[in-house]
C-alpha cells in the first residue's frame, strides 16, 4: 500500500511540484520587471557579467582566511553530490528508464564511496560552520537548516540503501527525494538554478557602471 | 490353615529362589556389557570418518590443502579458529561491552546524584575570554557527530542480536543491521580524516607540561579539597585528547583492515582487528560518555566553550589557572556586555544579561 504510493502519486505529485515551481520562480525572475538604466555605460555590461560568472568561483583574496573552511568544504559538498546525483550506478539506471531512455558509463563503486565522504564531510561542516560561526548564525533562517537537513537525509538513506536488498530501505530514500522535490522550488535550494543569473545579472550591473566586482 | 502349612514347607526355598532370581537379573547386564568391550577391544581400524573429521576441523595438526580457487585461506575447509572467535564476541565481547557502558553511565548518574553539578566557586563573573576558533569548533563537533553515527550503528551491530532481536523482532532488525552496516563503512573513512583534522589542531596546546601530574594526583579536583592547577588544557583534557588520537588511529587501522578484506589479509588478522577494533570503541565511547557528562551537564560553564568559542574567566580560574594568569596579563578578557553584543544581541539585551550574569556570580 505505502509502496505503491510513495512510488506512484506522491512521486509524480513531487515531480510536477518541483517542475512547475522551478519554472514559475525563474520566469518571475526572468519576466519580472527591471528598473531601465538611463545612464551613460561607462564598460561592457556584457564582460562585466562573463568575469563575475566565473571570478565567484575563487575566493577574493581579503576574504580568503576567514571562509577557507566554507569554500573548501562547498566544493568538497558540491563536487560530491554532483557525482553522486549524476554518475552514481543506480541514478544512471533509474534516469535511463525513468525519463531519458538511454545512459551513461557510470562510476565505479569505489568512487562513488569517494564521491560520497567528499559530500557527507563538506556538508556537515558547512553546516556546522553555520551554526558556530556568529555572523553565519545570525544571518541564517529556518530555511537554510531545513534544507541542509533534507539533502542530508537524501544522501543518508540513499548510502543506507546502497545493499539494495531492503525495500524499506529504497522506499525511505525515494520518500525523502520526493520531500525534497516538493521543498525544492519555495527555498534556498532555487540556488541550484538561479546561481548563474545571479552572477550574470550582479556582473552586468556593475560592468556596465565600470565597476570591477 | 492350609496356606500357612503350604508356606511353612515351600517358603524357605522358594525365598531363595526368588532372589537369586533378582540378583541374576540384576548382573545379567553387567556380563553383557563385559563381553561386549572384550568383543571390541581387539579391533584396530579407527573410524575413517571421523580421521577425516579431524583433519578438515584441523584440530590436531595444520594440515595444507589445495584448491584450485587462488587466495588466502582458500585452502583451509573449516577455520576452527573462527569457531572460537565467534564464541568470544558473542560471551566475552557483548558481555563484557555492555557491562562497560551500562557501568560508566550507572557512575556518572551516582556522581551526579551525590555532587550535582560541579560549580565555579563564587559563580560565573560573565566576563569572557575566547577560547577556541571557529574552525576548531568546527573540527571538534564533526568528529564528535561522526563518532556518535559511528557509537551507535556500531553498537546497533555488536548488541543488536541480544538486545534489538526481542524488541523489534528478526525482520526489522535485519533491515536496521544492513542499514547500519553501510553507514558505519561510509562513514568511517571520515572519523579518519577528521581525527588528522583533530590531531593537527589541537596537538601543540595537549603536550604534557609540568604541573600536569599534581593534577592527576589530585584527581583533577574530586580528590580533597585544594585547587587543582592546569594550563590552557589540564592533565584530563589531555588525556582524553591523546587516548582519541591513539585509541582513535587503532580503531580506524582496524576498521580499514575489516573493510578491505580483499587486500590479502587472512581470517586471523581478521578476526583479530574484529576485536581490537570492538574493544577499542567500547573503551572510547565508554569515556566519551565521560567527557560528554563534564562538557556539559556536569560541570558549570564548560559548554560554552564549544558553543560559543567563550568561556567565562572566573571558569578559567577555576579549572586552567596558569592560562588565566596568561588572560589577565594580556588582557584578553571582554565585558559581558561586549561578549553579549559579540552574541548579537541588542545593547538592551546585553546590558540584561550582563546584570543577570553578574547576580549570579555574587
Amino acid at each position: 500500500m505505502i509502496e505503491t504510493f510513495i512510488d506512484g502519486p506522491l512521486w509524480y505529485f513531487s515531480l510536477a511540484v518541483f517542475s512547475i515551481g522551478v519554472v514559475w520562480q525563474l520566469a518571475g525572475i526572468g519576466f519580472g520587471k527591471t528598473k531601465i538604466d538611463l545612464s551613460v555605460p561607462r564598460d561592457s555590461a556584457a564582460s562585466g557579467a562573463v568575469k563575475t560568472l566565473f571570478s565567484r568561483f575563487i575566493p577574493d583574496k581579503h576574504m580568503a582566511p576567514q571562509i577557507n573552511v566554507q569554500v573548501v568544504a562547498g566544493y568538497m559538498f558540491h563536487l560530491g553530490l554532483f557525482a553522486l546525483l549524476f554518475f552514481a550506478a543506480p541514478h544512471v539506471s533509474f534516469l535511463e528508464e525513468e525519463f531519458l531512455g538511454f545512459g551513461w558509463t557510470p562510476m565505479p563503486h569505489w568512487a562513488f564511496i569517494v564521491a560520497s565522504q567528499f559530500a557527507f564531510l563538506g556538508l556537515i561542516m558547512l553546516w556546522l560552520r553555520r551554526i558556530l560561526n556568529l555572523v553565519s548564525r545570525l544571518i541564517s533562517t529556518l530555511d537554510d537548516h531545513i534544507a541542509a537537513i533534507l539533502t542530508f537525509v537524501v544522501m543518508l538513506t540513499g548510502c543506507l540503501t546502497l545493499l539494495e536488498g531492503f525495500t524499506a530501505l529504497r522506499l525511505l530514500h525515494r520518500f525523502s527525494v520526493e520531500l525534497l522535490l516538493i521543498y525544492f522550488p519555495f527555498s534556498c535550494l532555487m540556488h541550484t538554478f538561479t546561481f548563474i543569473p545571479s552572477r550574470v545579472f550582479t556582473g552586468a550591473w556593475f560592468g556596465r557602471r565600470g565597476v570591477g566586482s | 490353615m492350609v496356606n500357612r502349612d503350604i508356606n511353612r514347607i515351600i517358603g524357605f526355598p522358594a525365598k531363595r529362589v526368588s532372589t537369586l532370581i533378582i540378583l541374576l537379573f540384576l548382573l545379567l547386564p553387567q556380563f553383557s556389557f563385559a563381553v561386549e568391550n572384550e568383543k571390541y577391544e581387539g579391533v584396530l581400524v579407527i573410524n575413517p570418518g571421523s580421521e577425516l573429521w579431524r583433519d578438515i576441523r584441523q584440530r590436531d595438526n595444520s594440515l595444507e590443502g589445495t584448491s584450485q580457487i587462488k587466495g588466502v585461506d582458500n585452502h583451509i575447509l573449516i577455520n576452527s579458529q573462527g569457531d572460537r572467535w565467534a564464541r568470544f564476541r558473542v560471551n566475552e565481547l557483548v558481555s563484557y561491552g555492555t557491562v562497560a557502558l551500562v557501568a560508566i553511565t550507572l557512575v556518572l548518574l551516582l556522581f551526579y546524584m551525590i555532587r550535582g553539578k560541579l560549580g565555579v566557586e563564587g559563580g560565573l563573573s560573565g566576563r569572557m575570554v575566547h577560547r577556541f576558533t571557529d574552525y576548531e569548533r568546527i573540527v571538534h563537533w564533526t568528529l564528535a557527530l561522526v563518532f556518535l553515527f559511528l557509537a551507535i550503528t556500531g553498537l546497533t551491530l555488536l548488541l543488536g542480536r541480544t538486545f534489538l532481536i526481542p524488541i523489534l523482532g528478526q525482520e526489522i532488525f535485519s533491515l536496521l543491521a544492513s542499514a547500519s552496516k553501510e553507514g558505519h563503512n561510509l562513514m568511517g573513512p571520515i572519523f579518519i580524516v577528521s581525527l588528522f583534522m583533530m590531531l593537527f589542531s589541537f596537538v601543540k596546546r595537549n603536550i604534557y607540561e609540568k604541573g600536569d601530574l599534581t593534577w592527576l594526583l589530585k584527581g583533577g579536583g574530586l580528590i580533597g579539597k585544594s585547587h587543582v592547577t592546569g594550563g590552557f588544557f589540564n592533565m584530563g583534557e589531555k588525556t582524553w585528547y591523546w587516548m582519541v588520537i591513539l585509541v582513535g588511529l587503532v580503531i580506524s587501522a582496524s576498521g580499514v583492515i575489516l573493510v578491505s578484506p580483499n587486500f590479502g589479509q587472512g581470517r586471523i588478522i581478521m578476526e583479530l582487528s574484529h576485536v581490537i577494533h570492538v574493544g577499542g570503541a567500547v573503551i572510547l565511547i565508554a569515556v566519551s560518555i565521560g567527557h560528554m557528562y563534564l562538557g556539559s551537564v556536569g560541570s558549570e560553564g564548560s559548554l560554552e566553550g564549544m558553543k560559543t568559542g567563550y568561556v567565562d574567566i572566573s571558569w578559567v580560574e577555576a579549572h586552567h589557572d596558569r592560562w588565566a594568569k596568561e588572560c589577565h596579563e594580556n588582557d584578553m578578557i571582554i565585558t559581558a556586555e561586549n561578549y553579549a553584543k559579540l552574541q548579537g544581541k541588542t545593547a538592551a539585551d546585553a546590558s540584561e544579561l550582563a546584570n543577570a550574569m553578574t547576580e549570579q556570580g555574587k
